[in-house]
């Protein structure tokens, strides 16, 4: 029996491992591998491609500059399909393969129970899009989020209702760590003008009793906190219920499909806050055009965020001179204005952005566009 | 009010429709078929590809009632190849080895549907969606009204065949005695093919109904569904035909009002608790007889 597990052990352990070889621990040569667990199935499985292909192509560039500490990069993308168990074994598997750092994490919910399991492995992580609180509530050492965080996120939603003077507010989430943290963030900062939350099942189809609770409360706007694929549902059965307000989602439901489901004619004038996309980043052709040679399809949401994650991860490894866990953790802690996409980066203590970079779009025809 | 008791009726038709391949299913080989809900999902799947097809020669409604048709066809024999290929081999083995191999069928459904279609929500290039219209204080569209009704159509077909038709009297002979059954001379193998073809069809058509309303289908669409519509045979009385549609509505309307009691994050509760309460005060549901102990 013992025996047996003991080869199973070899034979798991053998599997992933194979690029640096199960003997390249110690080799100087080696590839140095991120760890990348990001969504490839499952309702946000549009996302992590565009996560996937902007990772990749930073770490191209990098190879084609020589590499990192004068060994290649490698990306391991694992799929965490936004559900927190599989998320845990695809991050014990990257932890098994040893990787230098992690730059995945889309879904909160599933990137908060993956992050005990990289920091007791002195792993970094640097969380291109998952914002929830939860993230670095906890404060453990080795996490970095380079996206704006929950909070954040909840204020421009405010600033902007308090610019449309808007008095009725209702916030519609999926009860998922991501999605509860920025709702209960924005009724919290709106204080009175906040008419209630109102709670859909993620993955459901009939959002009717959600959509006949939030016409009960009679709001102005309506700010959607969840993913896309329920975004889109929910807005077609709202607008369909004779809702004729304003509808705001928060980034995880700004992807084109969401206007597909929700149905062109029905998504028109949706609000979106979101971090900078490639497309409104000024200087960003050039990337983008690279980008959509390499892989063949348009940059999406992200893909700018995780480019920047392996950057700056690569920056961080070259600080340091090594590999070491610790040594990259400090050297990540001492980021000065590192240039990203959205803006130079710093961290603060809590290893979250120092500056919000968030913006808010407007569904104009099949696509977002900027809100000057 | 009004909009909560139609929410429910709409939500509770999908359910009994699906609740009654469970039940008739259940009635005949006392096997709960946990595969049915992916039936379901691949009906709407099979819509989608037939849709797709169709798109150039015709669309809107009439196209919608043809593929719903190919959808039912489709859905029938893979519900009777399901039981060929997973069941039947099984029909002297233990009950909890069947229930296994169903749970294994769900799973190669939906994996295997995963790997044809991909993992991303696909959008119905059909929708149903016209202007609501406001009745006695409920918003609802003609739309839905139409599944409503093709939903009862359905059923009712259903009954009459099963209540009215010599292949119906065989269906319930089984269910009341397979062994009797056998013995005056029916095909048993060939009964219990026909309850799959019709349960399977019956999910299929729901499958594409509700793509064909809310617009978009995945590959994990049949699994709540499915245990809502196994709820919902268990509320009726698992078994029992008129059962199962009054289960299906039951459960639409219990989830309709409470959620508009509670909010939205209540609602599977109350649809599992309402299990839960059933299973432990009256088993055998509003409709259904106490069970006889079978030999």
């Amino acid at each position: 029996m013992k025996l047996r597990a003991a080869a199973i052990l070899a034979v798991l352990l053998a599997l992933p491992g194979c690029s640096g070889g199960l003997f390249g621990g110690g080799d100087d040569t080696s590839e140095i591998v991120l760890g990348m667990p990001v969504p490839l199935s499952g309702d946000s499985a549009a996302i992590g491609p565009y996560m996937r292909n902007g990772a990749q192509l930073a770490i191209d560039e990098l190879n084609a500059k020589g590499g990192v500490l004068g060994r290649k990069l490698k990306l391991a993308a694992e799929d965490d399909a936004c559900d927190p168990q599989t998320a845990t074994a695809a991050a014990t598997k990257l932890v098994s393969q040893k990787v230098v750092a992690s730059v995945g994490g889309y879904c909160s919910g599933a990137t908060l129970p993956t992050l005990p399991v990289f920091d007791r492995a002195k792993i970094p992580v640097v969380i291109p899009a998952a914002n929830s609180d939860q993230l670095f509530e906890k404060k453990l050492p080795y996490v970095f989020l380079i996206n704006s965080t929950g909070t954040q996120q909840a204020g421009t939603a405010v600033e902007w209702a308090t610019k449309q003077s808007l008095s009725r507010v209702v916030v519609v989430h999926d009860n998922t760590s991501y999605s509860k943290n920025i709702a209960d963030l924005t009724s919290a900062a709106l204080k009175e003008r906040s008419a209630g939350s109102v709670v859909i099942t993620k993955g459901e189809a009939e959002h009717g009793p959600a959509v006949t609770a939030v016409r009960a409360k009679n709001p102005d706007l309506v700010y959607f906190t969840g993913y896309y694929a329920d975004g889109g549902l929910f807005i077609r059965q709202l607008r369909q219920a004779g809702y004729t307000g304003k509808i705001m989602v928060a980034d995880g439901s700004v992807d084109k499909q969401l206007i597909t489901i929700a149905g062109q004619d029905k998504a028109q004038g949706v609000y979106a806050t979101m971090t900078g996309l490639p497309e409104f980043t000024p200087g960003a052709e050039q990337w983008i055009s690279k980008y959509k040679e390499k892989f063949g399809s348009e940059p999406g949401p992200y893909s700018t965020q995780s480019y920047d994650a392996v950057r700056l991860v690569a920056d961080a490894l070259t600080r340091a001179a090594s590999t070491d866990g610790d040594k990259l953790r400090k050297a990540l802690e001492e980021t000065k204005a590192f240039p990203m996409f959205s803006g130079p980066l710093s961290f603060t203590p809590q290893h979250t952005l120092a500056v919000s970079g968030f913006v808010i779009l407007e569904v104009k025809g099949s696509r977002f566009e900027l809100v000057k | 009010m009004s909009q909560l008791i139609w929410n429910g009726l709409f939500t509770g038709s999908f359910y009994a429709l699906v609740a009654l391949g469970y039940s008739m299913v259940y009635g005949i080989i006392r096997l709960l078929n946990f595969a049915h809900g992916d039936v379901y999902m691949l009906g709407a799947f099979i819509g989608y590809y037939c849709l797709t097809l169709l798109s150039g020669v015709t669309s809107g409604l009439p196209a919608l009632l043809i593929v719903l048709v190919v959808a039912m066809l489709a859905t029938g024999l893979a519900g009777v190849g399901i039981e060929r290929l997973a069941y039947r081999p099984l029909r002297q083995a233990p009950r909890l080895a069947v229930l296994i191999t169903a749970v294994g069928v769900s799973f190669s459904l939906e994996y295997g549907v995963r790997l044809i279609a991909g993992a991303d929500p696909k959008v119905y290039p059909v929708r149903l969606d016209g202007q609501p219209v406001e009745l006695l204080g409920a918003r609802l569209t003609a739309e839905q009204l139409v599944l409503v009704a093709v939903a009862f159509v359905l059923m009712g077909a259903l009954h009459t065949l099963v209540m009215r038709t010599r292949a119906g009297r065989a269906m319930r002979a089984i269910a009341a005695d397979p062994k009797a059954a056998h013995l005056s001379g029916i095909e048993v193998g060939q009964v219990i093919a026909r309850v799959f073809f019709l349960g399977s069809a019956l999910a299929g058509a729901a499958g594409v109904m509700a793509g064909a309303y809310y617009g978009r289908i995945e590959f994990l669409m049949g699994f709540v569904i499915g245990l809502k519509a196994f709820t919902a045979a268990v509320i009726g009385g698992i078994g029992n035909l008129p059962g199962a549609m009054l289960g299906g509505l039951a459960l639409g309307l219990l989830e309709s009002f409470g959620t508009g009691l509670t909010g939205g994050e209540w609602r599977d509760v109350f649809a599992f608790g309402c299990l839960i309460v059933f299973l432990v005060a009256r088993p055998q549901g509003i409709l259904g007889e106490k069970a006889v102990v079978r030999m």
